[in-house]
């Protein structure tokens, strides 16, 4: 059989691997829940219903009125008998983006509300004059795609408040490798009312020759005007899930040979010509959202379980973006234990098997991990199934190929087929079982935190180290013993690297000491979101690293912190996973516009560690020690430490009063200029701190889209650089060399007279082209752009704001 | 002799004190000046552009407005000011150096409360006030100049310590204005790239005397 369709997209882009195991491991079928949990589920329906009348009841303690109700999103049990509950709040019965509400119904009945992210006092009028139509249609000109839309848009009209509208986004130019101004993402609009109707648009390109994208994008329902724009945030409701079909093809048991997982035994379906495939339809029954697209072919074939597919190759070894499911095999043994030779055509040979065979064995042993340890059933605990496909190699700047990814459009993962050894620096295949591990484990927080996994918010590090924490379970969980009834979590087992295996010996990731990589952060730091999640994370896996394994008072330990010197005792990989998990999955709410910390995610942990084990008990102390560790909040007892931040950095500025979200934190300066940047220094007496330029995102000096660029002056003071872009600068407290934070400065050319002056006149010039499309000079914009409008007049005044400074 | 200076600016010190005390006289000897404590401005002559004294000074804050001819139209005016020692510029109520006089409209969308209004000012090196004020684009018209469009604020600088009786020299450096005809959309691109230039000007600047 063959079925060809285009590959899954790819938002959750990671870029991890690890996990070794070279034991046999033989993929057990989920066990029940434990009689707490399955008699609790029974009253789940019962205990939504109470959470959905208790936010009703709570309305007018929300600001909210009538028109306004509660959905419910989605609900879960957990393995204490809670029902967790979200829900979205509505007006009138649409959605209002970014309001949310989250309650715990406790096994005695008592409710608990974690709710931030209600939106007050929504009041919207009128109808829409656009139809969803109309939207799309806005959506699809402004993304421009150059090659095929393989999904249709998504569209939902929602009710948009207007301080989440606006947003200046900056994307690589792929000539230059700088950063610039992405103008096809730059929003700054801002609506006439508080709150107005909208529609919600979600798109979704995956093909050879544009980026992988999921862009969503907010329409104005009477201007028409976007806006917002956001990537990679996941932000719809989950698919209706499409009806699980009674597969003809029976369960069987095929033995397989993986490079990474060495002789397994595997869950495969015979067919009904007889032959086999890599599906286990053993797990996973509710129909994946993506596979349900594809008709009954006879086979036996049903969109359920846990699929391997391929992507076949053209003569030149390049994916042909179609994509087959792995079957045929009449022997039911699979793989050689080899690396595939990539020669096209092979992909389903016995040697390109092997990848199948390493990926399948992963997500069978990752979906047993959620169920068996926490009671979860399935990624986005509905049971829904999911799908891999490898060998996936090209697309847009070579994406695909050392890359892992997962959609939470298709609940499916995207793995790359590895560039080593033909490129040194590449990967193996991306089919390791931390890797597998780390994907699906994006899947869970889809579900549930639904992080926003973007550039610039702290957000995206906690999603990216929740996965590698999730990940570091399951590998644990894959060697525990026979015999074992894989309930908990063993107590060794973790390696605590991620993408080791397939890195050829090189970890992608360290997340004892993640700055061995030369790029990731150990603790927390005013900046640390500017660095890409895969970095930003690692604050947050060296947290759960330590409440694991503990941390030593011997400085120079690698388990040695210098936030945190006395060291503390772990409590355990079980106990860390299980307070983490909890945390993720039932106490952090993301209004979707990237707004938690990782003080948010410290709350969330200390609540989850009090409920599990109670206020006062070492592991709660323990999780307090592990934050501490990493620079966020104080354990008991500790005193304050000086804090550097550029908390006043914004403020005032037009950018910060517009919700330029993807400026935030990052000012304006003239170039060529000296200026005198700003921080405030907090909890000490010596309130100096020394400035160097460059700062941690810029990979300690190397690569970088961020300069490091003009000078740092005897007085402290920075003379810019004379080109216009992004630069970094760091402050650090003369009191405490461990506290510093960093900066982000965009420098703007403000001669827009060309007199080789900077001075207010020039903003005149400005006046001229404001909003002209005709005519221009390309001097009259601050980002030599051919266009003036109020992004280019509001980062000019910030920037003599900045700048020049009243004595 | 060179000695006894210190000695008698001391006595005339002791001597200033005492005569606030109202205690009694004694032969006069050389005064030190005294440190200022007020500003007074002697607007200039002419009817083109000029800085005036706005009724909002203060004995101790010199308000000054930007005025132009009258029957010029315009749309917006910038200017660098230069500043002695002595004088600082100072602030307006949010913390803008240059405040809006309320003729240009500034705003293109009234409905808008985040909108950006081009209003801008700053202290460069060498005490230089660089403020400029703007209408954006072509939707509004050109307003007539004869009147107070902007206006800026001057404090002596106890930094320096400026004595009474010094007369400050305030200087324009450079000054420009947004001309009434800038063109329009529809014009050719060679018309219009002509008509987007801005026209220097003349500022007229009185005498700040520290009283």
């Amino acid at each position: 059989m063959r079925r060809s369709r285009a590959a899954q997209a790819a938002l959750l882009t990671f870029l991890l691997a690890g996990g070794s195991a070279a034991a046999p491991l033989v993929a057990q079928a989920a066990k029940a829940a434990n009689p707490l949990q399955a008699s609790a589920r029974a009253l789940e329906p019962h205990r939504v219903a109470l959470a959905k009348d208790h936010a009703m009841v709570l309305r007018s303690q929300f600001g909210l009125g009538e028109p306004d109700a509660f959905v419910t999103r989605l609900s879960f049990t957990n393995t204490q008998g809670q029902a967790i509950v979200r829900l979205d709040q509505t007006h009138q019965g649409f959605r209002v983006f970014g309001g949310q509400a989250l309650i715990h119904v406790l096994p005695d009945g008592t409710l608990r509300t974690l709710t931030q992210g209600v939106q007050p006092g929504v009041k919207v009028e009128g109808e829409p004059r656009l139809s969803k139509q109309g939207a799309v249609a806005i959506a699809l000109r402004h993304l421009a795609p150059q090659g095929p839309m393989t999904d249709a848009p998504k569209v939902e009209r929602v009710v948009f408040p207007a301080k989440f509208a606006g947003g200046l986004a900056f994307t690589q130019d792929p000539v230059t490798g700088k950063q610039v101004l992405d103008r096809k993402r730059l929003v700054h609009i801002q609506p006439e009312q508080p709150f107005v109707w909208a529609y919600e648009v979600r798109t979704r390109v995956h093909n050879r020759v544009d980026a992988p994208s999921e862009l969503t994008y907010l329409i104005d329902g009477r201007s028409g005007e976007i806006l917002r724009v956001d990537n990679a945030l996941h932000t719809a409701r989950a698919s209706a899930p499409a009806q699980a079909k009674a597969p003809f093809a029976a369960p069987a048991t095929g033995n397989g040979l993986g490079f990474y997982r060495g002789a397994v035994t595997l869950a495969t379906t015979e067919m009904n010509d007889g032959t086999f495939s890599l599906w286990d339809n053993t797990r996973g029954t509710v129909g994946n959202p993506q596979l349900s697209g594809f008709g009954d072919d006879g086979s036996g074939w049903a969109p359920t379980g846990l699929q391997v597919w391929y992507a076949s190759h053209d003569a030149s070894g390049q994916m042909d973006w179609n994509m087959w499911l792995f079957q045929g095999n009449a022997a039911n043994s699979w793989g050689d234990g080899q690396v595939w030779n990539r020669v096209p055509g092979t992909e389903n040979s016995a040697n390109g098997q092997t990848a199948a065979v390493d990926a399948l064995a992963a997500m069978t042993t990752t979906w047993d991990f959620y169920a068996n340890v926490f009671g979860r059933n399935g990624m986005d605990g509905n049971d829904t199934a999911v799908f891999a496909q490898v060998h996936m190699n090209g697309g847009y700047m070579e994406w695909y190929t050392d890359n892992a990814s997962w959609s939470s459009w298709a609940q499916g993962m995207s793995l790359g087929q590895g560039s080593y050894p033909g490129n040194p620096k590449g990967l193996l295949e991306l089919t390791d079982l931390d890797i597998i591990a780390h994907e699906m484990a994006h899947g869970v927080t889809d579900a549930t935190a639904r992080f926003v996994n973007a550039a610039g918010l702290e957000e995206a590090g906690m999603a990216e180290g929740t996965s590698d924490i999730l990940a570091q379970g399951v590998r644990a969980y894959a060697t525990r013993g026979a015999g074992d009834p894989g309930n908990a979590i063993p107590a060794t087992g973790a390696d605590w690297k991620i993408g080791e295996n397939a890195g050829h010996g090189t970890p992608i990731r360290w997340m004892d000491k993640p700055s061995r990589d030369g790029r990731s952060a150990d603790a927390w730091y005013d900046g640390l979101r500017y660095l890409d999640g895969h970095f930003s994370c690692g604050p947050l896996n060296r947290m759960f690293y330590l409440l694991s394994e503990g941390a030593s008072a011997t400085q120079g330990a690698t388990n040695h912190s210098p936030y945190y010197p006395a060291g503390f005792t772990g409590i355990g990989l079980d106990a860390a996973s299980r307070i983490w998990f909890k945390a993720v999955t039932e106490n952090i709410v993301s209004d979707g516009t990237g707004s938690l910390t990782f003080e948010t995610a410290r709350e969330a942990a200390l609540l989850a560690a009090t409920d599990l084990y109670g206020a006062g008990h070492a592991n709660v102390l323990a999780v307090e020690k592990a934050f501490s560790a990493i620079n966020v909040g104080l354990a008991n007892g500790q005193a304050p430490r000086a804090q550097v931040a550029f908390k006043d950095w914004r403020e005032g500025d037009y950018v910060e009063i517009s919700h330029f979200s993807g400026w935030s934190n990052k000012e304006f300066f003239p170039q060529g200029e000296t200026v005198r940047p700003r921080v405030k220094v907090e909890n000490t007496a010596n309130t100096q701190v020394a400035w160097t330029i460059g700062g941690p995102s810029m990979y300690n000096g190397a690569e970088s889209m961020v300069g490091k660029g003009g000078r740092i002056n005897a007085d402290g003071s920075w003379t810019t650089p004379m080109e216009k872009g992004w630069w970094a600068i760091t402050a650090t407290s003369q009191a405490d060399a461990t506290q510093f934070a960093e900066g982000r400065a965009f420098t703007i050319n403000l001669d827009a007279d060309q007199d080789l002056e900077q001075d207010a006149v020039d903003m005149g010039t400005l006046a001229f082209s404001w909003y002209l499309s005709n005519g221009l000079s390309l001097a009259h914009s601050v980002f030599n752009a051919p266009w003036v409008d109020d992004g280019d007049v509001g980062a000019f005044v910030d920037a003599v704001k900045n700048s020049w400074l009243p004595k | 002799m060179m000695n006894r200076t210190p000695t008698l600016a001391l006595a005339g010190l002791l001597l200033s004190f005492g005569l606030a005390c109202g205690g009694g006289s004694s032969a006069p000897a050389p005064q030190a000046a005294a440190p200022a404590a007020s500003l007074s401005y002697t607007d200039p002559a002419g009817s083109s552009w000029r800085l005036l004294k706005d009724a909002s000074s203060t004995p101790t804050r010199l308000v000054l407005n930007l005025v132009g001819p009258a029957g010029t139209l315009t749309r917006g005016v910038g200017f660098n000011l230069k500043a002695p020692e002595g004088l600082k510029f100072d602030a307006f109520p949010g913390g803008m150096l240059i405040q809006d006089a309320g003729v240009y409209q500034l705003l293109s969308n009234a409905l808008d409360p985040n909108e950006p209004v081009a209003l801008v000012g700053g202290v460069k090196t060498g005490n230089l006030l660089s403020a400029g004020i703007y209408q954006k684009g072509r939707d509004q018209g050109a307003k007539d100049s004869g009147a107070a469009l902007c206006r800026i604020a001057l404090a002596l600088d106890s930094a320096h310590r400026p004595l009474a009786g010094t007369t400050f020299t305030l200087s324009v450096i450079k000054a420009r204005i947004i001309p009434e005809d800038i063109g329009s959309p529809t014009d050719e691109p060679f018309t219009l790239d002509r008509k987007l230039r801005m026209t220097d000007i003349s500022v007229a600047v009185g005498t700040v005397t520290a009283r």
